[in-house]
């Protein structure tokens, strides 16, 4: 049952992708809705699917086609790929629904059915990715993957912006690739097969190289600091729906292929952990105070990304810590952190990015300054990104906290186990992750409190419209999944079979509602029901006005003051004054100038390195056939002395 | 969840409730003796909160759902949190309530939405008021952090029903004791918004955080952001008291151990109320800007606990 649901849902997923490409001339809603509709029951499929093979906990697998002994199509659908098929279905599902709509108000007649397909085979690409068998399979949809999303990335390809973020996109995703398939070439020369099974044996220098190799592919995909660049330049770019999907659950194919490969065909090193650990503490803590710092409501997001895909891989790090120091139970509930909040991020962030969408619709601007008193003009949408910021603010009792949670106990309960060198280690990594999480809630304060919160600072925003219907219930089901799984969690564990030192966020829950309504109570009966809404207190101006509220920059102002030594603000006076004294002000200039560090220290140079090869290399390609000649004419001489020789 | 238990809701939540006006009042009153006045009475808080309740509740007109569910909020999350401490009464913890991770994310629970309140009804006091406080909570986390994880090291328990029935594996030693009240100490003023980080006493915008941020409200809801910030207190008090002495605490229910439990711990509660204010009167309140390097100062005391313990 369980394949022929899996082939049904690629078929279905096909057909999404050919219906728009074989009608790509005829601009007609009812094409796109046919294609965003196949998504939707692929996922259905797919949902099904996954949740029987995770209760059920059975595998199976099949062959497809096999063109040649060495290497075959198939696929296999164990406990781990069901888990992550599942977030699949659950965020395409979600995102074609709000993108069937989303799409009619976008610009580009009938080339939104290119769109349309492109999104359809996006999936598919992420579908067969998870359930590959063998790494070179594996590897050709990961390829299919990279290259369908970048159509997807470059939809708006007129805009200069656009272009460069594709660029950009473009290259640190099949920089990715390639050493994916650098990994995957190590490990066939290693094991002598494509198949995703244990390599025996002590790591060894190569298998080591491997791990390495596929590690730094891996967590360029993911968006590890320093790999992330690509993110900030390619979500905000993209459609919303896009960067939903992609944030959601494209990042989450590259935790799937590292857990895989950890797993299944490495035995992990202790360092290989601390190494794991290291990357995603630096990720979870500059992604976070980077994000503070963007006021792009797009950008902003994509860095929270790198800072929960940090969390990420914290979490895996300390399981492969633990495993490789044979504490099994912290192991699990480790791992089981790491999976869960996959699944957390992946409901939290492309809802957060599906009601961002909406709200750069209704004001058609990105940036946060040019937002505020949404709430009043755009209640659902508003409220549903309010599920969204306190889910990743990490706040009980929703989904966020749930995950964080196990990683935090897990931190919590380890320092009694490990080595003196670890539990040092550990203490600080802990310290940091806490920061991120505080940080965090920061940041969406200031993302909710500039955006929805007080009077508009723009006329758009102003004139800002909730958006139709079809919209909200995407991000409605998603922001429904956040509060189910952040306050059933500890039911929702104890179902699949796993026993975990999580509270009981149901009674939690319940407790806090008791609470609320016991007091309102309280309050109803003893108190003063008298409510007047009238002016407060604005400093003596007769009216509140929205030049006086304070801005999202004003609000992060602190953080950037206390952090600067990361943020490398270089600020610049330059006065010039009436008399000799410095004392009657003529004029001045004053810059803030916000060093991309990453940008200009990392990314420059190895660019400028490249080009300056490439410039030496190109000069052997001068298009006269004469100098071609002289290359076939030496390289035929060459072959001839190095046969002879040989030979 | 026992009848036990159900008791144990109601008679902390209640007696939580009634002394932690007083506790206020009681810091009121020292910081008042150390000036040479003779300061409000020592009910001056309830009957203060009373008052409040009394009169209407006012909105500004830009202001959003935010601002009024705030206050029910923000007491509800406070008053779960004080479950998880017991004051007087310990019963056997059910359904992880008293684990420290959770207890510290419902005290972020609470500063979150405060938080957005104060930028709601947009007036530059709460906007102000509330990015401090984010700010503070963010640089003082990893000092929190790490002194809970010490005390889930020493006490080799995540929950704080097992640390002061002193039920855990493990059993501090006294030296690490007081270096572990130290730091909660310090982390008792941060969160409590007290000098030198913050004056509660005052309105005045260049100083204040905590009070920025609930400038806008009025009325039964400020009554109800009052009272949690007094409980907030309380319990924070309570954690650290019943942490270090827990002497008298009921580990059964009879009325003669729980009216003992609820005498002891006014006493000792007012003996650390006196110990605040007298911190405070001693202290004039840091530079925004300073703040971060006390902290340092803090994070590095409790690394140094972890470190004694880790290589003892």
């Amino acid at each position: 049952m369980i394949i022929e649901l899996f082939l049904l849902a690629i078929i279905t997923l096909l057909a999404g992708t050919i219906v728009p490409l074989l009608a790509v001339s005829v601009n007609r809603r009812y094409i796109r809705t046919i294609s965003l509709c196949c998504p939707i029951f692929a996922s259905l499929f797919l949902g099904a699917l996954s949740l029987v093979v995770l209760f059920s906990g059975e595998t199976s697998g099949f062959t497809l086609y096999q063109p040649i002994t060495e290497f075959s199509f198939s696929f296999v659908i164990d406990r781990l790929a069901s888990f992550f098929l599942l977030i699949i279905a659950i965020v395409s599902a979600c995102v074609a629904l709000y993108f069937s709509e989303y799409v009619e108000h976008m610009d580009g007649s009938s080339r939104r059915n290119i769109l349309c397909g492109f999104t359809s085979l996006f999936i598919l690409a992420m579908v067969l990715v998870v359930s590959s068998a063998n790494s070179f399979c594996f590897f050709l949809f990961w390829e299919l993957m990279a290259a369908s999303s970048f159509f997807l990335v470059t939809f708006e390809y007129t805009h200069d912006e656009t272009k460069k973020a594709g660029l950009f996109y473009f290259f640190m995703t099949q920089l990715s690739s390639l050493f994916v398939l650098l990994g995957i070439i190590m490990l066939y020369l290693e094991s002598g097969s494509f198949a995703i099974a244990p390599i025996h044996g002590a790591s060894t220098l190569p298998i080591t190289a491997a791990f390495l190799v596929l590690f730094i592919g891996f967590s360029i995909k993911a968006g590890i600091i320093p790999f992330h660049k690509w993110l900030p330049y390619a979500h905000p770019e993209s459609p919303s729906p896009i960067s939903a999907l992609m944030s959601g659950v494209m990042l989450k194919i590259a935790i799937y292929g590292l857990i895989r490969f950890l797993l299944d065909v490495f035995t992990p090193d202790l360092w290989w952990g601390a190494l794991i650990l290291a990357a995603g503490i630096t990720s979870a803590v500059l992604g976070v105070i980077y994000a503070l710092k963007e006021h792009d409501i797009k950008g902003m997001l994509a860095y929270s990304s790198i800072e929960n895909i940090g969390i990420i891989f914290t979490g895996i790090g300390l399981w492969v810590i633990f495993s490789a120091s044979n504490l099994p139970l912290l192991a699990t509930i480790s791992l089981l952190g790491a999976l869960f909040h996959s699944l957390n991020h992946a409901l939290f962030k492309s809802l957060l990015f599906l009601t961002s969408g909406s709200v750069v619709h209704a004001t058609h601007t990105r940036d946060i300054e040019h937002m505020g008193g949404l709430a009043h003009r755009m209640p659902y949408t508003s409220a549903l990104f309010f599920i969204g910021a306190v889910s990743i603010s990490a706040l009980p009792p929703l989904n966020g906290f749930a995950s964080e949670f196990l990683i935090f106990t897990a931190f919590f309960t380890s320092v009694a186990f490990v080595s003196p060198l670890f539990k040092v280690l550990l203490f600080i990594c802990l310290a940091l992750f806490a920061l991120a999480s505080t940080l965090s809630a920061a940041c969406f304060v200031k993302a909710f409190g500039s955006i929805f919160l007080a009077l508009p600072r723009s006329p758009q925003s102003e004139v800002a419209k909730e958006v139709p219907r079809a919209m909200l219930i995407g991000p409605g089901i998603l922001a429904a999944a956040c509060i189910l799984l952040g306050v059933c969690a500890f039911q929702i564990f104890g179902i699949v079979g796993f026993n975990v030192p999580l509270p009981d966020m149901f009674l939690i829950s319940l407790l806090l509602l008791g609470m609320g309504v016991l007091v309102y109570v309280v309050l109803y009966v003893t108190a003063s029901r008298e409510v007047r809404v009238s002016e407060t207190w604005g400093c003596g101006s007769r009216s509140q006005q929205a030049s006086s509220e304070y801005t999202g920059h004003g609000f992060s102002e602190p953080i950037d003051i206390i952090f600067s030594a990361i943020y490398r603000t270089r600020t610049k006076n330059e006065r010039v004054f009436f008399d000799l004294k410095n004392c009657i002000f003529r004029e001045g200039t004053g810059e803030i100038h916000l060093l991309k560090v990453f940008e200009e220290y990392l990314y420059n140079p190895i660019s400028q390195l490249f080009m300056q090869v490439a410039t030496k290399v190109s000069r052997f390609q001068n298009g006269c056939l004469d100098t071609y000649l002289l290359y076939v004419f030496v390289t035929v001489i060459a072959l001839i002395i190095f046969l002879g020789w040989f030979a | 969840m026992n009848v036990d238990f159900i008791l144990y809701i109601a008679i902390n939540t209640l007696v939580v409730l009634a002394i932690a006006p007083l506790f206020v009042s009681m810091i009121k009153k020292v910081k008042a003796w150390t000036q040479g006045r003779s300061g409000p009475s020592v009910f001056q808080t309830y009957a203060s909160l009373r008052k409040l309740l009394t009169k209407e509740v006012i909105y500004s007109p830009s202001s959003s759902r935010i601002m009024r569910i705030t206050p029910l909020i923000t007491i509800a999350s406070i008053l779960v949190a004080a479950l998880f401490v017991p004051l007087i009464f310990v019963p056997e913890p059910v359904g992880g309530i008293g684990n420290i991770i959770l207890f510290l994310y419902l005290l972020a629970l609470a500063r979150f939405f405060m938080a957005l309140a104060g930028l709601d009804a947009g007036s530059s006091f709460g906007g102000m008021g509330s990015s401090r406080e984010m700010s503070i909570s963010a640089i003082i986390e990893p000092t929190t952090i790490i002194v809970f994880a010490a005390l889930a090291f020493v006490f080799k328990t995540l929950n704080i029903f097992d640390m002061v029935s002193r039920m855990a594996p493990g059993l501090p030693a006294a030296p690490t004791l007081i270096l572990i009240s130290i730091s909660l100490f310090i982390i008792l003023i941060v969160e409590t918004s007290r000098i030198p980080i913050d004056n509660p006493e005052t309105h005045l915008e260049l100083t204040m955080i905590h009070e920025g941020m609930i400038l806008e409200q009025s009325g039964r809801n400020l009554a109800l952001m009052e009272l949690a910030a007094a409980v907030k207190l309380t319990v924070l008090m309570g954690l650290l008291i019943n942490l270090i002495v827990p002497l008298g605490l009921a580990t059964s229910l009879t009325l003669i151990g729980i009216l003992i439990a609820v005498i002891l711990f006014v006493i000792k509660g007012s003996i650390l109320a006196g110990i605040i204010a007298i911190f405070e009167s001693s202290m004039a309140k840091k530079r925004f800007f300073q703040l971060p390097s006390l902290f340092a100062m803090a994070f590095f005391f409790s690394t140094l606990i972890i470190i004694i313990e880790v290589f003892s």
